[in-house]
């Protein structure tokens, strides 16, 4: 498994996409980091009450962590949409597949190669976000749900490398590509519905129809649960995501979703092994 | 005993192409050569064989593991045809990462003995003098032998090489096949896909033909191009162009009694033929020229086939082509 993380971190590296990704990572966190300052400035200047001043900063933190997870995502369908197929159309797989190691192994080694680089850049990313908030703004962050958040954080896009993973299982690198980026996209799209519902209400059947996306690709949820903890859960969120436009929160996901979440990824990796197994090179 | 023992293996692409019901062995400590035109299933058979494809049906032992077990790959080397190793790795680095999907942890593979195996292993394949050089800046050829590395550093019982000639000059052709020669002689098995016929020629004990995915022949090389079973081969491939050919010659040429089977391999509407026999000696030959004299032929060229092995080829494909297999 130890060579598989250090060759996935070689391939990342000598890819151009990572070079795009890191030079856009460090531009959002500088300029996040500016705004923030800028605001929290303004902010005294013009004496804002406790509450609202309160409340804008924690839609900075919600636009922070937004922007941060949507580069995550951003990271793991680049590096990963072409983890199998497109290493099999360019004769990558040919002479790894062929040594005596099972193939299922051979999977689940590849997805802890790039799982653990994914969670070394959303880990500097969430940091940086929380970290910049909280000195810039000075809003609050407690270990409990500093940490709750921090691991609901990183398992947002684990779950979608599990899903692009089982993609490329089965379909041509940029048909995964596409694949993916729209079920997130669908999964996203549903959060901010839902965000925009939380004023008006909303029929059944869109309810019905966010419920099933949420169950296709539960990313968005479990990033608005990871939001819910580091606002400090029952005590602060529920008071300030209830009016943050499309970024409200109508509903959070429960601590059984998050059980399903974790029998979506492994059902995701099982038949990501078995398709892998049974798959000819 | 077999290393390869394959039978009514099929495979196909939701039923066409691929190959149907092979049935075949492989003596261990030979090289086997398989034969077939593009599309004849070769590599979907080699594929089989090193794990990559699964079969439709039949079964298969390699090394006495069944077909798709990691243990029946544990001492192959295998040789893709159209391969890449990772552009970014050296050619150190990617044998060390071989190595350990070959089962060996990783501090394994940072001995000195281990290191050793890996230098080596690249001198053996002529690639010394690039070792630290990324495998993105190397020549086809560069790695074609990389990849030959890659199947020889575990000592593999068993070699499968899926054309592993084709990107090579004539030196680098000329040094792999004295690489086999000596891997033979250490008692490896040699499986050998390739076009050259050559190489086949020089190089295997025994060889299969596939054609539109069908076991055609299979056997002793010898035999298969003799028609024998004395290795030493009891006479010679005889070859025959002539003038003035007419299609009642044949008639003819069969009721003077030649004595040998004459086969027709080509003829034009200019009376142009080539003919071929399998004659006892020279003398008979020579009996032969007399006749196609004596039949009112004009003798252009009579000697020993220069590559038998080419025209069995030939032969092998154009009987399923509908033409003249005689």
């Amino acid at each position: 498994m130890t060579m598989y993380i250090s060759v996935t971190f070689k391939e990342l590296t000598r890819k151009r996409v990572f070079l795009v990704t890191l030079i856009l990572t460090c531009v959002f966190i500088v300029l996040f980091a500016f705004g923030v300052r800028e605001l929290t400035g303004a902010e005294a200047q013009n004496e804002t009450s406790p509450a609202e001043s309160m409340l804008n900063r924690m839609v900075l933190m919600v636009l922070g962590l937004f922007f941060a997870q949507f580069l995550t995502a951003f990271f793991v369908l680049f590096s990963a949409m072409g983890i199998i197929t497109g290493e099999q159309e360019n004769g990558l797989l040919l002479a790894v597949a062929a040594r005596p190691l099972p193939r299922w192994r051979l999977y689940l080694a590849k997805w802890l190669g790039h799982a653990v680089w994914i969670t070394v850049y959303s880990t500097i990313l969430f940091a940086s976000v929380v970290w910049t908030i909280h000195s810039f703004a000075g809003v609050p962050v407690f270990a409990g749900d500093l940490l709750r958040s921090y691991v609901l954080f990183i398992w947002m896009p684990l779950l979608l490398l599990s899903l692009t993973m089982l993609g490329s299982v089965y379909l041509p690198m940029l048909g995964n590509g596409i694949f993916a980026a729209l079920l997130y996209g669908f999964s996203l799209f549903s959060g901010l519905v839902e965000g925009i519902t939380t004023y008006g209400g909303s029929p059944p059947v869109l309810d019905k129809f966010l419920l099933l996306i949420g169950l296709l690709l539960p990313t968005d949820s479990v990033y608005r649960r990871s939001l819910y903890e580091i606002l400090g859960g029952a005590d602060w969120a529920g008071l300030a995501l209830s009016d943050m436009g499309p970024f409200s929160m109508r509903s959070v996901p429960s601590n059984s979703f998050l059980l399903y979440t974790a029998v979506y990824a492994a059902v995701l990796l099982l038949l990501g092994c078995r398709g892998f197994s049974r798959k000819d090179l | 005993m077999m290393i390869i023992d394959a039978e009514q293996l099929t495979k196909t692409y939701n039923g066409r192409g691929g190959c149907r019901g092979i049935t075949l062995q492989v003596p261990e400590g030979s090289i086997f050569g398989l034969l077939g035109p593009n599309g004849a299933g070769k590599s979907t058979f080699v594929k089989m064989l090193a794990g990559l494809h699964r079969p439709d049906a039949g079964r298969a032992l390699v090394m006495g593991q069944p077909l798709g077990r990691p243990e029946a790959r544990r001492k192959l080397g295998y040789l893709p045809e159209l391969f890449r190793f990772q552009d970014w790795l050296t050619p150190v680095e990617v044998l060390r990462f071989h190595g350990q999907l070959s089962g060996l942890r990783p501090q394994e593979t940072r001995t000195p003995a281990f290191r050793g195996r890996i230098r080596d292993t690249l001198e053996l394949v002529g690639l010394s003098e690039a070792s630290d050089r990324r495998v993105g800046g190397f020549s086809k050829g560069m790695q074609q032998r990389l990849g030959l590395a890659a199947a020889l550093l575990l000592d593999p019982e068993l070699v499968i090489l899926d054309e592993p000639a084709s990107a090579l000059d004539p030196i680098g052709r000329y040094e792999i096949r004295s690489l086999l020669k000596r891997l033979k002689g250490k008692g490896v098995t040699i499986f050998l896909n390739t076009h050259l016929l050559e190489d086949v020629e020089e190089l295997c004990d025994e060889a299969a033909f596939l054609y539109e995915g069908e076991l055609l022949a299979s056997g002793p090389l010898h035999k298969l191009l003799g028609g024998t079973d004395d290795p030493g081969g009891s006479g010679h491939n005889w070859r025959f162009r002539l003038g003035g050919w007419l299609p009642e010659t044949w008639t003819e040429l069969g009721d003077a009694g030649s004595g040998c089977r004459l086969r027709l391999v080509e003829a034009d509407e200019s009376g142009n033929a080539l003919l071929t026999a399998r004659v006892a000696d020279r003398e008979q030959a020579g009996f032969l020229c007399s006749l196609f004299i004596r039949s009112g032929l004009t003798l252009y060229e009579s000697g020993p086939e220069p590559n038998s092995l080419e025209a069995w080829f030939l032969r092998m494909a154009q009987s399923r082509q509908g033409g003249d297999p005689q």
